[in-house]
Formats: structure tokens, C-alpha cells, sequence
């Protein structure tokens, strides 16, 4: 037997344990030590961490994202109190086109109202919404209406298409030629990071023989962004043939699939779907891994990721070294975000040049996410660079008139209506200060309170911080804290902001601390008259 | 041989062998960068922040103490942008630490970093949300949550040092603290007492608990090394002395070990070492050998009077019941040298193999 596997495999499974064991409780620590062989402290620890596992009693969760609290997610949670039934907050729930959401045990329910709540009391399993009566696997909205399907590269309202025509087609044309397409196709991480595909995929050839690892990473938790949901429910077929594609061509013969701990559908579904290709055989001798998460927005930093998976606090790690060199136990490691990777079968199929031609300022198509004050909230694909007009006619425009808006979930900050016509891609919403990060579009109009907008961003930032460095733990819990002080009628609450963004981003060890601030700041830039008083 | 190879710190040519870090390189050639995290009996985390520098052509600040010297880097320790780093750092930092009247009270390592390099102390006060452990019965270790900076060097001494795991941070974000298993008390944990916690924390979050139950007033100490007599091993330690107290006699206040890296036992010590120093001015210590006379009284004797007194009955049992009516056990206080010498005592003097040593099971 080999003892380091084994130590490692009952150290990567203390997250599982702990909630089969019910999460957090008295004694639970010390019974989960004896069986896996790690230190209670350390279970403690791992236990503590992570929301799911950390307060177990809470059957019930209403996402207090942005989004949710503009469609009434507080009524909810008083409904809930007063009900009597086990509630509390949930950061963000990746349910932002279906607000107000709840987490009902490890599943997201749609769309609750007041009255949703009522009903259900005072037996929380009865929590059900008119979105999804029965339990049935729901869907968002998609669009835009009347697209030409030869022009996308998901097709969100597409059949499955289990045929394996992109693997063969891989197959057919060799690494080389592979990563040549992806080259070509110029496809960027989708995640946030925009960083060129085929550089990493290319970096994981180069490394020296050995187990290597192909990770998908579905912890898809930032405010305002849901497309990696829908895309799991919607195309599994694509995730599992481009993760396959990937692992064909980097030489892995192991994969692992890390989805939010909230993503109790779209495992489903991804389970479904690995059973009927593990019936046909279409991916080979290729191991898939299935594992949830337990409630932790860091774990979507691909490092903290890698952690997470290895049954530890989700703290993310220093780089160098990066993943392709030393990732997941130490191994060359290729992790992507579902739309990146789902992407790869398209490219394969047609080619680079046919991806890169879709865009408008840079290449493909792109999801984008759109919610907030706005008709018809869902995930369009739309050519890369199209601008928050284009997006918002797509989506039955705004509910108001338009003021501000978040182009790439909350880290992305906050723009005033006058960047309407500026495309949404990764140069442009740098240039302006800001990201395209998810492509999470939050859309406020003139009747939303931008002080309380900028509340929630920062109170979010400062419940998912995970605690290591000294730049975001402190600065996300000061900066909340300090605008709290400022609508208490403290006039001089804001006079450090910008020292203590500075200081959050330089001295951050991760995305999370360096961009925190981005809400605040952004909107004392853009809208200083919200602040004067 | 390795191949020297240099790289520029702060405008100056500087040597280094390879695996040295920028904060290795940078300690040998007299340049001070500040650090919070940083052991050297510890795998660097860079979790503090205080040590960043700037090395041109990275876009962000590097963690020296994680950072490795490769050829030709051009590293600068006082720039613009660092000094605001530290400055804005230990600023923030002070908004989130009990801040006394006067910024830089010794023995906080925090507060005297945030004075020597100019941090504001006016950006206002943040309540603590860190979990204590106020409950916990253990006669020794204080956790005051208030004051921890989370650079969690106590876990990572008692993962990597000690081997012991009772601790480890727990919850996350303003919450994250250091926690046993279910905050339970170290004595239902596997902690050893050993004290370990205390000396390597740098803001005296982790702190003795005796001198506070006791309310020890602070008094000025004097560090007299010496070694640990409770077994062979030889351990240093700093005894601190009251030197006033007692009529001028002296107390010992507390015993803190030497730095690591100075003495064998390299800054460890164990509960006894650590914590029990009261029997050095405890009241019913025995400071003179006691003879029992005939009349079954013990009473004060001389060093000479107690051994001739032990050797008489020693030699005496030996003469009316032979050698193996003795038996000779030596303490495991004793050094080798000293079991040694009884083993001696016993085989060679009394013709006796009886003899045995209470820690050899």
C-alpha cells in the first residue's frame, strides 16, 4: 500500500467527513481525528472555515448578494425569522437572475417570495417556489433571442451532443495541432483572469514526466455571475468533452471537478452526465473526480482551490510557483474556469480562427451575466466587446434609468451610466479603472441607494476574506466598518479609504484582498455626492 | 563548491548561495526589513506582509522571506513604495491591536515596528471579532485574542516544532483566531504545556498566566542564564530576576528560553523548564540535608554528617543481608555522567547489579 496516498487521501477527505458527520458540533472535531488521523485541531480548523460545515443549524439560506437585496432578500430573511424556521445569509448564491434566492440544504431555490416562506413553515424541507414548483432542475433565462447558432460557441439552448466528434477530432490532429488551435483561437481565461489558454496548456507539456492534473474549477461565487451554473446545467456535454480534450493533450489521467457546495443541481446533472459517459466509454480510461465544496468564496482563487481539494483551509498559496509547475499535491497542475473550458470543443471542432473571429474587440464569444435593475436578469452569449446597451437591449433594458453599473462582478467596482457605450472586454474596463473580471453585469438604476450598493459589495468581500493576511483581513472588515461610521454621520470615517486601499492592494497575498476595495473606491471616484453626507 | 553569485540590494553588489531567500541575503549583509511571521525554526508562510520588498520587473511587492535570490535581481528595501507599504501596513494593523498610550511598548513587537517605521495610529479603532478561550482552566498559557495579529506562529511551532497540533487557526475572515479542537481547554487537548506558544508569539497575545493570577506586579527583571536541572538533556534557559525582591535576595519571576539558535535546545522547552521555577523560593524547599536521629526526628545536618550517615546504613544493610539486599535507583534529573557514577557506586563499590534509573522503563 502506498502510505503517503493514503495519509493524503484521508487528509482530502476530512471536508466530506465533517459533513457526513452533520458539520460543527461539540465532539465532532475529535470523532473525525480518529478517523482520518488528522490533528482535531486541524479538523477544527478545516471545520470552521468553511460556512456549510461551520454552522450546520442553518438549513436555510438567503442569498444576500446584490442583486438579491434589489429584488428583497431582506423581507425574505425576516419572513424566515419570524417563521421561526433555521435561517441565515449566504454570501452570494450564483442565483443573481433568479433573485431573491435561497439555499434550501445544498440546493439554490429560485425566485423565493414572502409568501414562498410562509407556506413552507414551519418545515424548512417544504421550502418550494413557483420557479421550480416541484423540485424540477430550473433554468435561467438565456439569450440573446434570434441569435445566429453558427455564430456561438456554447449554444446554451442546444441539444446535448454526446457524439465525441471534438475528442475524435483532437485525437485526429495531435497535440500539437491542438494547442496550435488554441493559439490561434487567442481564447483567454474566462474566470477573470484573461490569461491566454494555450500558454498554460503549452507550460504543462513542458513539464518534466509525472502525474499531472486537469482541475475544472466551479466554485463560481462571485457576486453577479451565474454562467458557469447555467452552463453546467444546460452543457455539461461540452465541460466534460473540453476537460477531456485538455487532459488528452497535457498527458493527465486524472481529473478533478471542484463545483460550489451550493451547486447541489448542477452536480446532478454533471453526475448524470458521467454516468452515460462512463456507460459509452466515449472518454476512455480518463478518471473523473466529483467534489462539492463546503462554502467559501476564496475557493474560487485557483490556489486556495487546490487547497480546499486537499482537505485544508481554503488559504491561498504564494506563487511562484504556479499551478502548471506545482499545484494540486505538489503536481503540474492545468485548472480552469467551465466557460474556458467548455469553450475547447468548439475550437477544436471549427477552429481558432473561426473562435476568434466572433469577438469584436477580442476574441470568441463571451457569457455575459446581467442582473440587477433590468427586465429580462439571465446569461447571454454575445460577441466579446459588446457594451452594456447592446447588453441591456438584449435583456429588455433597464427597469429604470440606468445610473451605475458593476461590469464584472463585485471586485469589478462600480461605472456611472456615461460608460454605457464602452465594450465590455478586458483592455477596455481596465483602462477605465475597472475589470471585465465574470462578466457578472449588476445593472442599478436611479432609484437604487448606491451607499447601501456599495455596503453590500464590501460586507461581502468582508464575510469571504479568509482570514491570512493582514491587508485584507483588517482592511475589508475596516472599510465596511468605516462606511458604516460615515452614514452614522461620522464625517471624517472616510478620510483613510484611500491609504487603506493602497495598502489592501499591494500587500494582499490574493485577487480577493487586492481588488476589495474596488466598490468603494470606484464609486467615491465616480458618485463623491453619495458620500457627501 | 557552490557558485557565488550576486545580486543587487539597495544599489549595493551582494553575494549569495543558492536557496538563500531575499531576507536571508539581506539579514547577512546588515539590511534591516521588518518581519512579524518569520521563525527561522519555521516554514516561511509570508502571511504578516511586513517584509515585502521591491524587486524591478515584478509588478507586485515580494515576500523576502519566501522570495529565493536568483542572479542578477535588483531589490530595493527603501523605496517609496515600501516605505508606504510598512507605513499603511502597521497602520492598518493598528487599527485592528489595543494601542496604549504611547505607540512602541516593549515586548509588542507590532507597536515598536509601527513607531520605528512613522505609522499612524489616528485611523480609528475596530472592534475585535477574534473567538477567545477566556474559559480555559490551564494554569499557564493566556490567550488574549485581543491582541493577536494572526502571523500564527504559535500553530505552525506546535505543527512543526512540537509535533503536538492542540492548536490551529480557526474560522476565517475579522474572525479568524487561534483555536483548540471545539475551544476546548489545553488540558483536555494534546498540548504539552510547553510553553512554546509564549515565547514565540511577537505581541504578547500568548502570555504567561501565572504572574497574572498571582497579580504579579511588573517589576525590572534580570535574565541570568543557566541550565534546566529537572533532567539531563542540559537545556539553557533565562531565569528572570527580581533582583529587589526578597529583602534583596532575589526571585524569579519567570524563566523564558534563550534564543533559538544559540543554545542546544535551539528556544524549545518543555513544562517543567518553563513553568515550574516556584520551587526555587517556595517556602518548604529543603535547602539543608536532614539526618533522622535516633529518636525518629529529622534535623538539619551538614553535607558531610548526611553522607557518612548514608554510607553507614548503606554499608551496614550490605553486611547483615549481602549486596543484593540494596538496590540503587538514580533520578532522572541526573546527567549521564552522574548515572554513570551511581551504576559505579553500585556495581564496583557494593558488588550489587541492582540498579536501575527512573526513566528506563
Amino acid at each position: 500500500m502506498d502510505v503517503d496516498a493514503d495519509v493524503r487521501a484521508r487528509r482530502a477527505s476530512v471536508p466530506d467527513v465533517l459533513e457526513q458527520a452533520g458539520g460543527l458540533a461539540p465532539g465532532v472535531a475529535r470523532r473525525v481525528a480518529h478517523e482520518t488521523g488528522v490533528p482535531e485541531a486541524e479538523v477544527h480548523g478545516v471545520a470552521s472555515f468553511y460556512d456549510l460545515l461551520a454552522r450546520p443549524d442553518a438549513k436555510l439560506r438567503v442569498c444576500t448578494g446584490l442583486s438579491c437585496r434589489l429584488a428583497g432578500a431582506d423581507a425574505l430573511l425576516d419572513a424566515a425569522k419570524s417563521a421561526g424556521l433555521p435561517v441565515a445569509e449566504a454570501s452570494c448564491l450564483a442565483a443573481c437572475d433568479v433573485a431573491p434566492a435561497m439555499l434550501r440544504d445544498r440546493d439554490v431555490v429560485p425566485a423565493v417570495t414572502v409568501d414562498d416562506v410562509r407556506r413552507a413553515a414551519p418545515d424548512w424541507t417544504r421550502l418550494r417556489s413557483q420557479a421550480a414548483p416541484d423540485d424540477e432542475p430550473w433554468r435561467g433565462r438565456i439569450g440573446p433571442d434570434g441569435a445566429d447558432r453558427e455564430q456561438l460557441v456554447f449554444d446554451l439552448a442546444g441539444d446535448l451532443d454526446r457524439s465525441g466528434a471534438a475528442l475524435a477530432r483532437a485525437r485526429e490532429l495531435g497535440p500539437d495541432a491542438v494547442l496550435d488551435a488554441l493559439e490561434e483561437s487567442g481564447l483567454q481565461g474566462r474566470g477573470g483572469a484573461a490569461f491566454p489558454a494555450h500558454i498554460k496548456w503549452r507550460g504543462m507539456v513542458s513539464q518534466p514526466p509525472g502525474p499531472r492534473y486537469v482541475v475544472l474549477n466551479a466554485d463560481e461565487s462571485e457576486p453577479g455571475t451565474f454562467k458557469d451554473r447555467e452552463l453546467l446545467v444546460r452543457r455539461p456535454d461540452l465541460v466534460l468533452e473540453g476537460l477531456t480534450i485538455a487532459a488528452q493533450t497535457v498527458g493527465a489521467e486524472d481529473v478533478w471537478l471542484y463545483l460550489r457546495g451550493e451547486f447541489g443541481l448542477p452536480r446532478r446533472v454533471l453526475e448524470a452526465e458521467l454516468d452515460d459517459a462512463e456507460r459509452s466509454g466515449r472518454f476512455g480510461a480518463l478518471r473523473f473526480h466529483l467534489h462539492s465544496g463546503q462554502g467559501a468564496y476564496v475557493c474560487g482563487e485557483e490556489t486556495a482551490l487546490f487547497e480546499a481539494l486537499e482537505g485544508r483551509r481554503g488559504l491561498p498559496r504564494h506563487r511562484p510557483p504556479l499551478p502548471i509547475e506545482s499545484g494540486l499535491w505538489g503536481r503540474p497542475t492545468l485548472i480552469h474556469n467551465v466557460e474556458t473550458i467548455a469553450s475547447v470543443p468548439a475550437i477544436i471542432s471549427k477552429g481558432g480562427a473561426w473562435f476568434r473571429a466572433l469577438g469584436r474587440t477580442g476574441p470568441g464569444t463571451k457569457l455575459y451575466c446581467i442582473s440587477g435593475c433590468v427586465q429580462r436578469p439571465g446569461t447571454y452569449e454575445m460577441p466579446l466587446g459588446i457594451s452594456v446597451d447592446e447588453l441591456l437591449d438584449a435583456a429588455g433594458g433597464c427597469t429604470g434609468t440606468l445610473r451605475a453599473f458593476s461590469p464584472g462582478g463585485a471586485a469589478s467596482g462600480f461605472l456611472p451610466a456615461s460608460e454605457r457605450t464602452r465594450p465590455l472586454d478586458f483592455a477596455a474596463l481596465g483602462e477605465a479603472g475597472s475589470m471585465l473580471g465574470s462578466a457578472g453585469v449588476v445593472v442599478l438604476d436611479d432609484r437604487v441607494d448606491l451607499r447601501d450598493a456599495v455596503r453590500d459589495q464590501l460586507r461581502f468581500f468582508e464575510a469571504e476574506s479568509c482570514g491570512q493576511c493582514a491587508p485584507c483581513r483588517i482592511g475589508t472588515h475596516y472599510l465596511r466598518d468605516a462606511l458604516d461610521r460615515q452614514a452614522a454621520g461620522d464625517r471624517d470615517a472616510l478620510a483613510h479609504v484611500a491609504d487603506v486601499a493602497w495598502q489592501m492592494g499591494e500587500g494582499s497575498i490574493c485577487g480577493l484582498g487586492q481588488t476589495a476595495a474596488m466598490p468603494l473606491t470606484t464609486a467615491l471616484e465616480h458618485f463623491p455626492e453619495e458620500f457627501s453626507s | 563548491m557552490s557558485q557565488a553569485t550576486t545580486l543587487e540590494l539597495d544599489g549595493r553588489t551582494v553575494e549569495f548561495s543558492p536557496g538563500e531567500t531575499l531576507l536571508d541575503v539581506a539579514r547577512r549583509s546588515g539590511v534591516e526589513i521588518p518581519t512579524l511571521c518569520d521563525d527561522p525554526r519555521l516554514e516561511p508562510v509570508g502571511a504578516c506582509r511586513t517584509c515585502l520588498v521591491e524587486v524591478e520587473g515584478q509588478r507586485r511587492l515580494a515576500p523576502s522571506c519566501m522570495t529565493p535570490a536568483t542572479a542578477g535581481m535588483n531589490v530595493s528595501t527603501g523605496s517609496e513604495r515600501v516605505d508606504r507599504h510598512r507605513r499603511t501596513l502597521f497602520g492598518l494593523y493598528l487599527t485592528d491591536h489595543p494601542v496604549p498610550d504611547g505607540v512602541g511598548e516593549a515586548g509588542d513587537e507590532l507597536l515598536e515596528m509601527a513607531a520605528r517605521y512613522g505609522a499612524p495610529s489616528d485611523w480609528g479603532r475596530l472592534e475585535s471579532r477574534r473567538g477567545d478561550r477566556t474559559s480555559d482552566r490551564n494554569p499557564y498559557v493566556l490567550f488574549d485574542a485581543e491582541r493577536c495579529i494572526l502571523c500564527a506562529r504559535c500553530t505552525r511551532y506546535c505543527d512543526e516544532v512540537e509535533g503536538v497540533n492542540a492548536i490551529s487557526l480557526s474560522s476565517r475572515g475579522a474572525e479568524t483566531t487561534i483555536s483548540t479542537a471545539d475551544a476546548l481547554s489545553l488540558l483536555d487537548t494534546s498540548c504539552e504545556l510547553c510553553g512554546g506558544c509564549i515565547d514565540v508569539c511577537p505581541t504578547g497575545a500568548m502570555t504567561e498566566k501565572l504572574p497574572r493570577t498571582r497579580g504579579q506586579e511588573e517589576v525590572p527583571v534580570e535574565a541570568v542564564r543557566t541550565t534546566c536541572n529537572f533532567c539531563g538533556v542540559g537545556c539553557q534557559l533565562d531565569l528572570l530576576v527580581d533582583r529587589q525582591a526578597n529583602d534583596g535576595r532575589g526571585r524569579v519571576v519567570r524563566t523564558v528560553s534563550p534564543e533559538p539558535g544559540t543554545t542546544t535546545n535551539d528556544g524549545n522547552l518543555c513544562v517543567k523548564g518553563r513553568f515550574a521555577y516556584d520551587f526555587i523560593d517556595h517556602p518548604d524547599r529543603l535547602t539543608h540535608p536532614l539526618v533522622r536521629g535516633a529518636d525518629g526526628e529529622l534535623r538539619e545536618a551538614s553535607w558531610d554528617e548526611a553522607l557518612a550517615a548514608a554510607a553507614e546504613g548503606l554499608r551496614g544493610v550490605a553486611e547483615r543481608h549481602g549486596p543484593d539486599a540494596l538496590g540503587f535507583v538514580s533520578s532522572s534529573r541526573c546527567t549521564m555522567e552522574e548515572n554513570f557514577l551511581v551504576q559505579k557506586l553500585a556495581r564496583a563499590v557494593f558488588s550489587t547489579n541492582n540498579v536501575h534509573q527512573c526513566a528506563a522503563t
